[in-house]
């Protein structure tokens, strides 16, 4: 292998001494063939046997070059790996730094969480939570039950029908009714506030069932995240 | 518009269902000309049967006057749906002293009533008005009546001429210089308005950007509680209309609603969750006194005074579905009222107590309805999808009351048997939340 490299390196060095000239005169005859044909055939042909001799001496060159390339940024990426260790470790080990590093709030908005889900919807003049609800309902008491510094204010509404005042009433017993729900998995009261906004405030504002549908609802409101109450 | 307002100036055509649609054409002139946002416009739909025939003629030199009385009188009257106006013919000149009339030329003419008078400007400014009813069979006066006012209270005058026309020949007090109260609703603003009875000078005494609802007006007219979101929850007030003052009545914990006074104007009846559920309860005129009335682990709300002050009409779910009940004043001997359909609201005492309106639903519709106290019959009164908030004229025969019509919230007005039906539009998004003021003699 080395005495081929060898050879090959000395028959490289020959074709090089002489390459300049010939290289000179190639692209004379190139420049020249367009004008005329006269230049003789040897020439040409010594000419395009120097160039493939040239070529192949850059490709060689490129790839040594390349090898020493990968073999010097393999070592680079073991000895930072190696670096890296030490630091990633304590991190990953710890479970009590990886909690502090999440943020309640920000858990309030994953979509991917439950807790990204704020509202309850209701039957025509029925409070009752729904069972398809109360896996929402629980998501939200737990979460308060780990967070006692957080406060929510339950919204109770309800479609347009009906009586104003009757809708009132109907909009408080639904927030409740929520309320009563977060109390009973051990949520103090005092984080929760209720409101009822009876048929006042509608969110659609269609005279239909899909308006009435939305507007049978109780939305949970972070105080302080949803909303600067 | 130069001359009265008389029956061949109204528009009437007779809709799909039979109903005659009237609209005086003066009428909704002079009310587009008001400039206030959310003035109302007052359309008469029907007739009652046995309208009383009468002849109202312009007042002599009425027309040197901006408000033309014997038009205001006319709308009155036409609007209440028991008078029918008849033509005033082509004599000339006009008669304004019973010894100009030729009572046999009015008989003659199908008029048995002739209303006629004059208006007169004084030196010192203000303005004399003259009227005198004539009955043309006896030949004779049967009310006159001579006043001496200042240019604003032209149209009051009017007002109070319709009253005493009615009174004389139906023999129950008119309603014509009584007051309105309601919401308006603009796109991010809420209005409480105070508005005459026909809807004419219509003002807010109270505006913000969130909701206003229960509008109640103390007996003597003097006060209104209402209930204000403004602070993004219930709370009843008192507004003092006199002064423009007002003050907190009820900020409990919960829900602060439903107030309705005592006959005496002394207390209300208010709704409050502070213990629970909505209950009702008591509470004097200036916050304090509360006592608990109902105690019911259902929803108690909407509290209607009977006007003898013995009786509370209420809603409630105790028997699983909104129903209308009453108990004494004492909170006692609590009688199931409803028993149609699983869906009566909004219970309002007549004010001669002999009858309620109440909200049922029939066929997915909330329609307004009339329960006689003796016989226990329900009548109901109208057929549009979702009607609610009934209100009586102090006189005990039309029910104003909030509806939707094609999207936006309107009043209307039905006479308690159901025969005469007014519209009342507003040029705000929605009107609604209809409260009719007491009869001026209870100031």
């Amino acid at each position: 292998m080395k005495q081929i490299f060898i050879a090959v390196c000395a028959a490289l060095l020959v074709a090089g001494c002489s390459s300049k000239g010939t290289t000179t005169q190639g692209k004379a005859a190139i420049e020249q063939r367009s004008v005329a044909d006269q230049n003789q055939q040897a020439t040409a042909d010594e000419a395009a046997k120097q160039a493939r001799i040239q070529q192949e001496q850059e490709q060689l060159k490129q790839q040594v070059e390349e090898q020493k390339r990968r073999q010097e940024e393999e070592a680079r990426k073991t000895a930072a790996a190696e670096a890296e260790k030490p630091v990633v470790k304590p991190l990953a080990d710890t479970s009590m730094t990886g909690k502090a590093l999440t943020d309640p709030a920000s858990m309030l908005k994953d979509p991917a969480s439950p807790l990204s889900k704020r509202s309850i919807y209701y039957d025509f003049d029925a409070y009752n939570i729904k069972e398809e609800f109360q896996h929402l309902v629980e998501a939200h008491g737990k979460f308060l039950l780990e967070h006692k510094d957080f406060k929510v204010r339950i919204e109770g509404n309800c479609d347009e029908r009906g009586s104003r005042e009757y809708n009132l009433a109907l909009g408080q017993r639904r927030a409740d009714s929520v309320k009563k729900a977060m109390t009973l998995l051990g949520v103090t009261p005092k984080q929760i506030q209720t409101v009822s906004f009876g048929a006042e405030k509608p969110k659609a504002p269609g005279h239909d069932e899909e308006a009435w549908a939305e507007n049978r609802r109780s939305d949970i409101v972070y105080i302080g995240i949803d909303t600067q109450h | 518009m130069k001359s009265t307002l008389s029956p061949d100036r109204w528009r009437c055509t007779r809709n799909q269902n039979g109903w005659l649609w009237c609209i005086p054409a003066g009428l909704l002139l002079c009310l587009f000309a008001a400039t206030a946002r959310a003035q109302l416009t007052i359309e008469i739909i029907g007739g009652g049967a046995d309208q009383i025939p009468i002849t109202v003629l312009p007042l002599a030199d009425e027309d040197n006057f901006q408000q033309r009385i014997s038009q205001i009188v006319s709308a009155d009257l036409a609007r209440s749906g028991r008078f029918r106006l008849q033509e005033i013919g082509s004599v000339r000149p006009l008669p304004s002293e019973p010894s100009e009339v030729n009572y046999r030329y009015w008989k003659n003419r199908g008029s048995q009533t002739l209303v006629i008078g004059r208006v007169i400007q004084r030196p010192d400014g203000k303005v004399e008005v003259r009227f005198r009813m004539l009955d043309t069979a006896k030949e004779a006066q049967a009310v006159g009546y001579a006043y001496t006012i200042v240019m604003p209270q032209m149209r009051a005058i009017a007002h109070k001429i319709s009253d005493i026309i009615y009174e004389k020949l139906t023999g129950e007090p008119g309603v014509f210089s009584t007051r309105i109260a309601y919401v308006a609703r603009f796109p991010q603003r809420f209005e409480l308005h105070v508005a005459d009875a026909d809807g004419v000078n219509s003002q807010f005494i109270l505006a913000h950007n969130e909701p206003i609802i229960s509008p109640a007006w103390s007996p003597d007219g003097t006060r209104i509680a209402y209930v204000s979101f403004e602070q993004r929850r219930s709370i009843i007030f008192v507004h003092n209309l006199v002064d423009g003052t007002r003050r907190v009545l009820a900020a409990y914990e919960g829900i602060n609603s439903a107030p309705a006074w005592t006959p005496d104007g002394k207390r209300l009846a208010i709704a409050l969750s502070k213990d629970g559920v909505s209950q009702i309860y008591m509470i004097d005129a200036d916050g304090n006194g509360l006592t608990r009335l109902t105690n019911s682990n259902a929803i108690d709300t909407e509290p209607s005074f009977a006007p003898d002050g013995k009786y509370i009409l209420f809603t409630s779910d105790r028997g699983g579905s909104p129903q209308i009940y009453r108990m004494s004043v004492s909170g006692n001997n609590i009688e199931r009222m409803t028993f149609e359909g699983n869906y009566n609201v909004t219970p309002r005492y007549s004010p001669d107590g002999k009858s309620f309106a109440f909200i049922q639903r029939i066929q997915g519709r909330y329609s307004l309805a009339l329960m006689d106290l003796t016989t226990r019959q329900t009548q109901i009164l109208t057929d549009s999808p979702l009607d609610g908030s009934p209100a009586f004229a102090p006189n005990g025969r039309l029910i104003l009351y909030a509806s939707i019509v094609g999207g936006h919230g309107i009043l209307a007005a039905v006479s308690s048997d159901g025969r005469i039906k007014q519209k009342i539009t507003s040029s705000a998004q929605d009107v609604r939340e209809p409260a009719w003021g007491p009869l001026a003699g209870n100031r």
